[in-house]
């Protein structure tokens, strides 16, 4: 009976939700809005958007960077709701039930999960849309702490998110979890578990705590991205996701894919409130390295093709950036060119033209036209994209290891700002116990020279401690960073003696080291594409984008510094670094167990005879009666 | 070996201060010159030989910079120091010349100390004739209080370690003092010194022992010996609680107790050391550690009381000995370990003439100080040895250790044997004197 019922009750589901995006799809707010005075206690208008953004690189590579974002939507009736987000996860249309459950029963109020491949490069790719690339696998969450079980929950959490993602995620243990306090602020816009309250006042009174942690050594390969597409509506059966194809994803120079979850505000007033799942892929193809050529299409890059758009989406877009070429515009040629879909976003230096394709228009209702599939190609006219414009991202950040030997050794960030102002910023850096850090030993150097007293650059300072085999040490700097400058941070650490067993069994290879994180806040002005935030997909839609500007606002309210509220806080990550660590002999335990202990037995036999015995002259009468007994034994 | 012994020649009376001032004056020089050698002196504190996690001045400094700047020092990995160290530092750390002096001054100190210590027991012994001729041999009477001072001051081990900055030094100055107070039959600060080197470094808890064996020496009552045992262990523990109530009122929180005592005894850092347990305890399977932790560390205090019971008359000798036991089988024994016992050796200079393997001993010593050097290099840096070489000059090294400890105990139980049954004045000359051949039953 139960597969049955369970099989009716989604596709009622589905039913239902391709009903209610065919009928109101047009201003889901505003729905929603009308539900209240009709409902009084929570109407779930549940919505899935997809979107695949396409960005040619400097370096002939192409960028594609695909954004599902699914919302479970409430209306916190502040009078009738019950305090707990239960109702919320009563039932599922879109919005994955395995995600929703781990969120109810960890209590979570926010999780972002980044599995990533490769090395991102700001030199020459700029900023990426994703929140997050730092190499290996990142979680952190925001876990409501009002029962005092937050550790316990987090535990939990990595656990339960190690079984669905086939992820080593439950390794992220207390060794390596941390409580940044600058940086990870909630990106989320409300408390739903304690939606009694004003929205406005949320965040000062629920006990919340956040947890962070990473693996940098995690490798991210197909039987990871399979759970992950099972979170979407449609799977890779239909939409862009059919693009999906693991062989191809694979193959590239950067691969990242994440979700992130987060209460959001679905008006101005924050009177509706929904839960956010924005799941992303991001990878860099080597377009070139097949047959040298920078042209590519859908079906080069993926070997797949689109032939209808997601029915469960409410919008399907693919986005392509158009090169910004500096001499005349016939460089390239982008197939299917649509005059109606070419917008000019951003406005200055920072202009960037952008070609809509709408998927669901493309594909709406003609049942002749959906078998075609949707082709796009880019195609250059010469053989090298040579006259782009460079990229030259404001504040890029190196990490490296300094000294040599096994028994010490040094740390430097190097950070450069390419602005022509100062820029605030929060470095994080998380180094594992092993590392024996010096903080007396911390020097900041600006353009190379090295500063007596650099409280002009570090602002704040926050450092903990690392405690042996029980947690890391974490070092977080509020800096101010002068225009044109290059900060460079060093500090001095010893290498500790692990025990045998706590060595991987590649102990020679060393261990990786996670990436620091530098979190800036980049001035943008309105329209422009918000970096390293998920924010950008309400940009593109237009009609959101105020919605992003209101949330933001809200945001900045509840943190006290509503001043600048036209910043991105884009995440810059380091490169993660290998470590290598004295090992011992690993073929000796026996060996070391019995000599130390015939050293001791030696000392302790001797001693103990020579407390235990009395001299006596040889020859003398006693001796030698004691030896005629003897000798009659 | 004792060239500056003159017995009964008594010359110009300032020859032999004029000799202290010599003595000392050129210890200071070559402390102060090394110490401001460039580089040198860093060189020496990132020894591991020198410097271990809990006496190592790189994370005294540390310590000293996270106290200063906010962060409790022990709610960490780095810093085991007693508190009150740290309160010291503090004050004095940001001044290297100061911090300078007072490693020349406490090493000084310790030498002069040696130097009262010989005179009192040169003391003891004229008052105690018979010990001095048995047989039909005199005695020669042992090294004078300028040599041991000087075999203290002028000993590589000492020299290294005060370069280095190890605070084992204080510990060791704590010890000596508290041994000075005890032969000088000063109860209270016999008492307090071995209870601060208790506080420092914990395992001179055992020196209790030898030190009231040294108050209640010569000629008294065993009631009055009992009340002066029972007297000291209530100044003992006093002195104890005090410095410990002190070092909470400094860092307002009692965590140092792990962060100190804790990391001494249960051998939580493996950095490499001289010792026998860091290596042992890298290699050991997890589910026997502690089972080898708590052999080893009782392994090191039960010798305090056999030891104490077989060679009460010798309450010097008893402290060497548990000296040397501490430095060779403490979780981080150091240089620094050495050169105190080494520098305690002397005091019962005495027994030199029964030992049997001081020329085996003296070379295990060269062969591991020149080889531990080398081999760490081989190991850490070059990478052409392994960790087995380090570990096997740390092998050779304890047993030089032991094989000096056990010699010494046999060459003193030889000379009590001596005292206790003299050789006959005729007979066989081969059976004459020390040289005799004796057994052990």
């Amino acid at each position: 009976m139960r597969p049955i019922s369970g099989q009716m009750l989604l596709s009622t589901g589905v039913l239902l939700c391709i009903a209610s995006s065919l009928s109101t799809i047009a201003d889901a707010s505003q729905q929603a809005l009308h539900v209240k005075e009709t409902v009084p206690i929570l109407k779930a208008p549940e919505a899935f958007h997809e979107q695949l953004v396409l960005k040619p690189l400097n370096d002939g590579g192409a960028y594609s960077h695909f954004q599902f974002t699914t919302h479970i939507g409430t209306m916190m009736d502040e009078e009738h709701f019950d305090g707990a987000a239960s109702n919320l996860f009563s039932h599922y249309n879109l919005f994955p039930r395995s995600i929703g459950q781990i969120l109810h029963s960890f209590e979570v109020e926010e999780l972002h999960l980044t599995f990533t491949q490769g090395r991102w490069q700001y030199s020459d790719w700029g900023y990426p849309l994703a929140p997050s690339v730092g190499t290996g696998v990142e979680l952190w969450a925001w876990l409501n702490n009002n029962r005092l079980q937050a550790e316990g929950n987090w535990r939990g959490l990595t656990n339960t998110l190690s079984g669905l993602f086939c992820a080593s995620l439950n390794f992220i243990d207390d060794t390596i979890s941390i409580e940044p306090k600058l940086s990870f602020r909630n990106e989320g816009l409300y408390n739903v578990h304690s939606s009694k309250l004003s929205p406005s006042n949320t965040t000062s009174t629920t006990p919340r705590k956040l947890r962070y942690g990473s693996l940098p050594h995690e490798n991210v390969c197909t039987e990871n991205l399979t759970p992950w597409i099972k979170l979407l509506p449609c799977k890779s059966k239909s939409g862009i996701a059919s693009l999906l194809k693991s062989h191809k994803l694979f193959d590239t120079r950067f691969y990242s894919m994440a979700i992130h979850v987060r209460p959001v505000c679905e008006d101005d007033k924050c009177k509706v409130k929904s839960l956010e799942l924005v799941q992303t892929i991001t990878t860099v193809f080597d377009v070139a390295r097949q047959d040298g050529s920078y042209d590519w299409s859908l079906s080069s890059l993926f070997e797949r093709e689109i032939t209808q758009a997601c029915p469960l989406a409410s919008t399907s877009n693919i986005i392509v950036h158009l090169p910004q070429t500096t001499q005349f515009d016939k460089q390239y040629e982008l197939t299917p060119m649509l005059p109606e879909g070419r917008y000019t976003i951003g406005s200055d230096e920072n202009k960037q033209e952008i070609a809509v394709y709408d998927l669901k228009k493309a594909y709406s209702g003609d049942t002749s036209s959906s078998s075609e599939p949707f082709k796009l190609s880019m195609q250059w006219e010469s053989s090298r994209p040579k006259s782009v414009q460079p990229i030259s991202p404001g504040i890029v950040a190196h990490r490296y290891f300094t000294g040599y030997g096994q028994e010490r050794g040094g740390l430097s960030i190097e950070i450069y700002n390419n602005d022509s102002q100062d820029v605030e910023a929060v470095l994080l850096d998380t180094l594992p116990w092993y590392l024996k850090l010096y903080l007396h030993t911390f020097t900041v150097h600006l353009n190379d020279q090295l500063l007596e007293n650099y409280r002009d650059i570090v602002k704040k300072m926050y450092y903990q401690q690392a405690v042996d085999r029980a947690r890391p040490a974490v070092l977080e700097l509020a800096l101010n960073l002068p225009s044109h400058s290059k900060i460079k941070f060093s500090i001095s650490f010893d290498k500790v003696f692990l025990k045998y067993t706590e060595h991987p069994p590649d102990a020679n290879r060393g261990f990786d080291i996670g990436y620091a994180v530098i979190t800036v806040p980049l001035a943008r002005q309105k329209g422009q594409i918000g970096y390293g935030s998920v924010d950008h997909l309400r940009i593109y839609q237009g009609r959101d984008a105020s919605l992003v500007q209101s949330r933001r606002l809200s945001t900045q309210q509840q943190e006290g510094n509503d001043d600048d509220n036209e910043t991105d806080k884009v995440r810059i990550y380091t490169e993660t670094l290998l470590l290598s660590l004295p090992t011992p002999d690993f073929s000796m335990p026996y060996n070391v167990i019995t000599l130390t202990c015939t050293v001791i037995a030696l000392f302790f036999g001797s001693m103990f005879n020579l407390m235990t015995r009395n001299f006596e002259v040889v020859g003398s009468d006693k001796t030698k009666g004691k030896d005629k007994e003897k000798k009659d034994e | 070996m004792s060239t500056n012994v003159v017995p009964g020649g008594q010359k110009a009376a300032n020859t032999p201060s004029n000799n202290v001032a010599l003595v000392f004056g050129a210890a200071f020089a070559l402390r102060l010159g090394l110490l401001n050698l460039p580089a040198f002196p860093s060189i020496l504190a990132d020894q591991v030989e020198i410097s271990t996690p809990i006496t190592s001045f790189k994370r005294l400094s540390e310590g000293v910079f996270l106290f200063r700047n906010g962060v409790p020092p022990y709610d960490g990995g780095v810093f085991h120091q007693a508190p009150l160290l740290l309160g010291l530092f503090y004050l004095i750390i940001n001044s290297p010349p100061l911090v300078n002096a007072l490693y020349i001054l406490v090493d000084l100190a310790i030498g002069y100390m040696l130097l009262q210590i010989t005179a009192i027991k040169e003391r003891d012994s004229t008052s105690e004739k018979k010990i001095m001729q048995y047989g039909d041999k005199t005695e020669e009477s042992g090294m004078s209080g300028l040599t041991v001072a000087s075999l203290y001051l002028f000993n590589p081990f000492t020299i290294v370690s005060c370069i280095g900055k190890s605070t084992i030094l204080f510990s060791n100055m704590a010890v000596v003092a508290g041994i000075w107070m005890g032969m000088k039959r000063n109860k209270g600060l016999a008492m307090f010194s071995i209870a601060l080197a208790t506080y420092l470094s914990f395992y001179p808890a055992m020196l209790m022992i030898p030190v009231v064996l040294m108050l209640t020496r010569g000629d008294i009552g065993k009631q009055q010996q009992k009340r002066i045992s029972v007297q000291c262990g209530a100044l003992f523990l006093a002195c104890l609680i005090s410095l410990f109530l002190l070092s909470f009122v400094l860092v307002d929180s009692w965590s140092f107790f792990s962060g100190v005592y804790g990391t001494i005894l249960a051998v939580t850092d493996l950095t490499p050391n001289l010792g026998l347990l860091w290596y042992f305890f890298i290699e050991m399977f997890d589910h026997f550690r502690s089972f080898f932790l708590i052999v080893f560390q009782l392994h090191v205090f039960i010798f305090a009381v056999p030891v104490s019971i077989k060679l009460w008359k010798y309450p010097l000798f008893v402290s060497f000995i548990l000296c040397a036991i501490m430095g060779t089988f403490k979780g981080y024994p150091s240089i620094g370990d050495a050169a105190l016992y080494l520098g305690l050796l002397p005091l019962s200079s005495e027994i030199f003439k029964y030992m049997r393997y001081t020329f085996l001993v003296v070379n295990l010593f060269l062969y591991s100080s020149l080889l531990a050097p080398i081999f760490w290099y081989l190991w850490v840096y070059v990478g052409s040895g392994n960790a087995n070489f380090f570990y096997a000059i740390g092998l050779v090294y304890g047993i030089g250790e032991i094989i000096l400890m056990i010699d010494t105990t046999f060459a003193i139980c030889r000379r009590d044997f001596e005292i206790l049954s003299p050789p006959e004045t005729s007979g066989d000359p081969a059976s004459l004197g020390w040289d005799r051949e004796v057994v052990q039953k």
